[in-house]
């Protein structure tokens, strides 16, 4: 089954177009980044898929649900680009309300929350304060939080922004860890750097996605040596067009 | 210290405001509205207070004007007509009645022989004449306003004809709050109007957060419908409301000795009732403003016509006419009035039905409203 199906999507706030006919189709068990500059619309069409901001036009699948819908959401994991969570509650008590609202039932909960904190190597700070934490910990809570129900689909919008490279690192071996355990990953980042490690990236500019594929198929189309590279010599063309 | 530097800082304080126009205009319209609410409502005296006469003077031949004369009809015939709005009635429990159902605020009762006993008293023999007032003592000051205005009716009646004997008033068997005291009316108010104040600034500085730090999102996102936030906001403040009216009686009991004539477990209810009236406003307020600095400068506008308007501290037969509906639109207004009538009055759940059945209402509607506010931001 498809994770992500996506055609003609788009969405305007007055005359800003924040996403313009977005089609993507994303397979289970990859790992999918949404590549681009601040303000393209990743995070626009991220929402979209959540049933977070409402479609101008279009249609998107989640996991064959209606994108938003109930069925949808039960089998997705959020992790928003702040930690959004709830300062004054420990890490424990953040995880266990999230696993509630997803349904989880007490033993569920008590697995899940050694296997997630594992993940994220935070087992010793479970009882600590959130705000006690540091930003870093903090982060790592909101991904154990997306995940605490056991996604079979986890939206990532920019999770290694504020995140310095030793933790960059340690997040990528746990994304590339939960890939191997069957989870669909879509991602957000504009460091163009590590989007090499996703399985499949899409590069957005002004709304619209203007290269699709693997890494090393974007690069080698577009002959550059990195990433950036090809983003800059894709969106010159864009303009030239 | 640097002048120039610290000029900045207030030049910086102006740009942002600057770029805040709904700041700007808060900060104007609270004292416009501070100032119109205080000095409509304290400007006012107690007027328009409905009150039954029971006449049953028989009269009496008084030789100065040489003819028989009621002077009960006198005195009722230089009561304040802006103050008191008379009603006449004979039967004594009928009036009653009428008290109890809050129709009217007191029963003015001439005995049959108060014109003979004036009569006789102002020429220097037999008894003197009596005039009972019974009162719903549960609103003091509006008690003590009807004693005074017949105070002054009948010392001008009867200055006016020579007599300068007194009439003793009989006030000791109130039909509500026998031996009530300010504070026994001041407390219920207080109740209802700590439940909102807090409830409702608790709500929308909790809700602006949840929008500001991002979590409304993520419950969304986790599948939480606007529906379960809302509810789930409303029973949590619910039961704090029956908390704090838990401990406000506790403390006026213990500290003030306050009339409980009623049920406690009812005012529990309104107190519930009301915080969850509240809650409900507080979400929809908290969709005005987009930071927790914007939601602060809401306190004096949910405060203030509160305050005022709710008959909390000063009854609302003092406001002026025009303004009196208005205080019907407050949800408080309703809550103060079942608290006072069940504490100070003893009234069960059915008489109160209609204050019931108004929190109520605006509960409803502000819940129905809250959910669908989710709905428009979550979808922008």
């Amino acid at each position: 089954m498809k994770a992500i199906e996506v055609k003609g999507l788009s969405k305007s706030y007055g005359p800003i177009i924040a996403v313009s006919g977005l089609d993507l189709h994303v397979d289970e068990g990859e790992i999918f980044g949404l590549l681009g500059p601040n303000g393209c619309g990743k995070t626009t069409a991220i929402k979209m898929l959540l049933g977070l901001v409402r479609l101008d036009s279009g249609s998107a699948k989640v996991l064959g649900r209606r994108a938003g819908s109930k069925g949808s959401l039960e089998n997705v994991g959020y992790m928003p680009q702040e930690t959004a969570l709830y300062e004054e509650l420990t890490v424990k008590e953040n995880l266990k309300l999230f696993a509630g609202i997803n349904g989880l039932s007490g033993n569920e909960y008590r697995k899940r929350e050694d296997e997630v904190l594992d993940l994220v190597n935070l087992g010793e700070r479970r009882d600590s304060i959130l705000s006690t934490l540091s930003g870093g910990q903090r982060h790592r809570v909101s991904l154990a939080v997306s995940m605490v129900h056991a996604p079979r689909l986890l939206f990532l919008d920019e999770p290694t922004v504020g995140v310095d490279p030793p933790l960059r690192a340690n997040f990528w071996r746990t994304f590339r860890k939960m890939r191997d355990r069957g989870l669909t990953i879509i991602m957000t980042t504009h460091y163009m750097d590590e989007a090499v490690n996703c399985d499949l990236i899409a590069m957005m500019r002004e709304g619209r996605i203007i290269a699709q594929g693997s890494p090393s198929d974007v690069m080698s189309r577009s002959k550059a040596g990195n990433l950036e590279d090809a983003f800059l010599k894709l969106s010159r063309e864009e303009v030239k067009v | 210290m640097r002048p120039g530097r610290a000029f900045l800082v207030t030049k910086r304080i102006f740009w942002s405001l600057r770029h805040d126009p709904r700041t700007i205009a808060l900060m104007c319209f609270a004292p416009i509205l501070a100032m119109c609410i205080f000095g409509i409502a304290f400007s006012g005296n107690i007027e328009n207070v409905k009150v039954i006469v029971i006449n049953r003077d028989q009269g009496a031949y008084v030789p100065a004007s040489n003819m028989t004369i009621r002077i009960s009809d006198l005195i009722i015939d230089n009561m304040d007509e802006k103050k008191l709005n008379i009603h006449h009635m004979t039967d004594e429990n009928e009036a009653i009645g009428a008290v109890k159902d809050g129709k009217y605020s007191s029963i003015i009762i001439f005995p049959e022989d108060f014109s003979r006993s004036v009569v006789n008293a102002s020429q220097g023999g037999g008894e003197q004449a009596v005039l009972r007032i019974r009162s719903d003592q549960s609103q003091v000051n509006v008690a003590t306003e009807i004693v005074q205005t017949v105070t002054n009716a009948m010392l001008k009646t009867l200055g006016d004809r020579g007599m300068k004997t007194p009439v003793a008033m009989d006030v000791s068997d109130p039909i509500y709050g026998k031996g009530a005291r300010f504070i026994d009316m001041f407390v219920p108010g207080i109740m209802g109007f700590v439940v909102f104040l807090l409830t409702t600034l608790l709500t929308l500085i909790s809700f602006v957060g949840e929008r500001t730090r991002g979590t409304l999102t993520r419950l969304f996102a986790n599948g939480l419908t606007e529906g379960e936030i809302v509810t789930g906001y409303a029973i949590a403040f619910g039961m704090v409301g029956m908390v704090q009216v838990g401990i406000l009686l506790t403390v006026a009991i213990l500290l003030f000795d306050i009339m409980v004539v009623g049920n406690p477990l009812i005012a529990f209810l309104i107190a519930t009732l009301l915080a969850v009236v509240s809650v409900s406003l507080g979400i929809l307020l908290s969709s005005l403003a987009q930071r927790e600095s914007q939601a602060i400068q809401f306190f004096p506008i949910i405060i203030l016509p509160v305050f005022l308007l709710a008959g909390i501290f000063w009854p609302r037969e003092a406001m002026p006419l025009w303004l009196r509906p208005f205080s019907y639109l407050i949800p408080v207004t309703y809550a103060v009035d079942a608290l006072r009538s069940v504490l100070i009055r003893g009234w069960g759940l059915a008489d109160i039905w209609v204050e019931l059945l108004a929190l109520v209402g605006f509960a409803a509607i502000f819940l129905t409203g809250a959910v669908y506010m989710l709905k428009f931001m979550r979808g922008r």
